[in-house]
């Protein structure tokens, strides 16, 4: 409710500190925020309705763009659905590839957040220091994949073609274990960047599960949830899920560092496997074929920014008749109603980047 | 999970497959699994248009036993709202609101998320209207 004293501020939607078009609409007592509404859709594509109307092939290239810092994950997802759906085996070369590029795409997509976050706590050096290196594995997929970022490169039955320049990798995986180590000293115990952080925005690991939040963020909180140690994909790897009890914007920012370390460490097994399993060797389905039996459909993946999940009921027509994507970062944003509440408004921003939203997301 | 828990609710309580169907009381079929059974997580709300009426998924999960449950219940224009249940209920109710016109009866904020405030239909709905004259590719039916 709004008093004499009170103020309506509207924060965004267009803002250098919104990553994207996020518009708040904040209520102040003084700098202390009564209430938080956010108000999204702004960069809605229609995503759900489009699939009604395309086949399945013609959709696949589109689902790069749900969320454009980790397309890769919205590739697997849908191609791993309907090859699920037609009983489709990947070969044991097809399933390395995937991982590698994964964990290659979750690295980017986590530096960025590096230097995003730091960026809302108004220090501009990490930014381009991530930015650099994020680069390398951007220039990598384009080489590969001919794409910086939209790489429709998974295609349904295996890969668009072979693996290569693993080289690139290797030097990735060099230069970022050094730089990782930099970040860390320019950034983790930092005075002003833990002034910021520590005991800021904490997420009850009860909070978290009323509001849905999965992957780092709830890792932060202490809860030891991570997809990948059941998913299939994964067989073989050996990492560690990154659980941190700190519960606030620091421990999510920390364990996003670790994670980076562990993916790392995933990229390198994937890397010397690669080299040992010889040619491609993959079976595509045909995409102009495809009509996945009538039936429901539903496979989920540790994305980035948390779970993501496919849901698509079929008539056994050649389009699916229902599509629903789940994504992480859409209860992360309704997380905000109740984690700002209380908290300063200089404090809104840190909060809201430590939770790693992006809106392509959000809207679908 | 026990089953008969469900039933001792819901007398009419179908499963296939994984699916538990139920026809009524959503609510407190989910209010049993949260508070008996730790489902303490709501991953999502779907819905689909079957033609005369419109399903609901409701997928809970519990972290603790890494267990599933799935519900599903038919509805034609109205509905349950979980909102006290889960905060993150109220983020899918206001989608499938949006996209299908579903009213949640106990949510008091829905409104319209994607579309305009003053849109009128339900993107979703397989009744739909294709030739809306708002939208600009469909000039072309304007002027015939």
């Amino acid at each position: 409710m709004t008093t004499a004293t009170t103020l309506k501020l509207n924060l965004g939607p267009q803002h250098p500190s919104t990553h994207g078009v996020l518009r708040l609409i904040l209520e102040l007592d003084g700098e202390k925020i009564l209430s938080c509404e956010p108000d999204i859709g702004y960069l809605h594509r229609g995503m759900e309705k489009m699939a009604e109307g395309l086949t399945y092939i013609q959709y696949l290239p589109t689902v790069d763009r749900i969320d454009y810092l980790a397309g890769c994950f919205y590739s697997e997802l849908l191609c791993r659905t309907v090859e699920q759906a037609l009983g489709a085996e990947l070969s044991e070369k097809v399933k390395i590839i995937r991982v590698t590029l994964l964990e290659l795409n979750r690295i980017a997509s986590h530096l960025l957040w590096v230097g995003a976050f730091l960026m809302d706590l108004g220090a501009l050096s990490p930014f381009f220091y991530a930015m650099r290196e994020r680069e390398m594995i951007l220039r990598y997929f384009e080489k590969l994949t001919g794409q910086r970022m939209m790489y429709n490169y998974f295609v349904f039955g295996g890969v668009r073609k072979d693996i290569d320049y693993l080289e690139d990798i290797e030097e990735i995986i060099n230069v970022l274990t050094k730089k990782i180590d930099d970040y860390e000293k320019i950034i983790t115990d930092n005075p002003i960047f833990t002034a910021r952080t520590i005991g800021k925005g904490i997420l009850e690991p009860e909070l978290a599960f009323n509001n849905s939040i999965t992957g780092v963020n709830l890792r932060a909180s202490g809860i030891n949830y991570d997809l990948r140690k059941t998913d299939r994909l994964y067989e073989g790897f050996e990492f560690e899920p990154v659980i941190l009890y700190e519960k606030d914007s620091w421990a999510r920012y920390k364990a996003r560092i670790l994670e980076l370390r562990e993916s790392l460490k995933i990229v390198e097994q994937g890397i010397s496997r690669l080299k040992a399993v010889g040619k491609l060797d993959q079976k595509l389905i045909n995409p102009l074929t495809i009509k996945l039996p009538e039936g429901e459909y539903y496979s989920e993946i540790e994305a980035p920014r948390g779970l993501a999940s496919i849901y698509i009921m079929s008539k056994g027509e050649d389009k699916p008749y229902r599509l629903k994507w789940r994504t992480g970062s859409y209860y992360a944003v309704n997380l905000l109603r109740r984690l700002l509440v209380g908290e300063y408004l200089n404090d809104a921003i840190a909060i809201a980047g430590s939770l790693d939203i992006i809106l392509p997301e959000v809207d679908k | 999970m026990n089953i008969e828990d469900i039933k001792n609710i819901v007398s009419e309580c179908d499963i296939e497959d994984n699916k538990i169907c139920v026809k009524s009381r959503i609510y407190d079929v989910i209010k049993c699994l949260k508070n008996e059974y730790s489902f303490k997580i709501l991953k999502s709300i779907t819905a689909i248009d079957l033609g005369d009426e419109i399903e609901l998924l409701y997928k809970l999960f519990s972290v603790e036993d890494e267990e599933e449950a799935l519900l599903s219940i038919k509805v034609k224009a109205e509905a349950e709202s979980v909102v006290d249940l889960f905060d993150s209920a109220r983020a899918d109710e206001n989608e499938i609101y949006d996209m299908f016109g579903i009213q949640f009866i106990g949510n008091e904020d829905l409104k319209r998320l994607y579309m305009p405030e003053n849109w009128e239909g339900f993107p979703l709905r397989k009744d739909y209207i294709q030739d809306d004259t708002r939208l600009a590719w469909n000039d072309d039916c304007n002027n015939a």
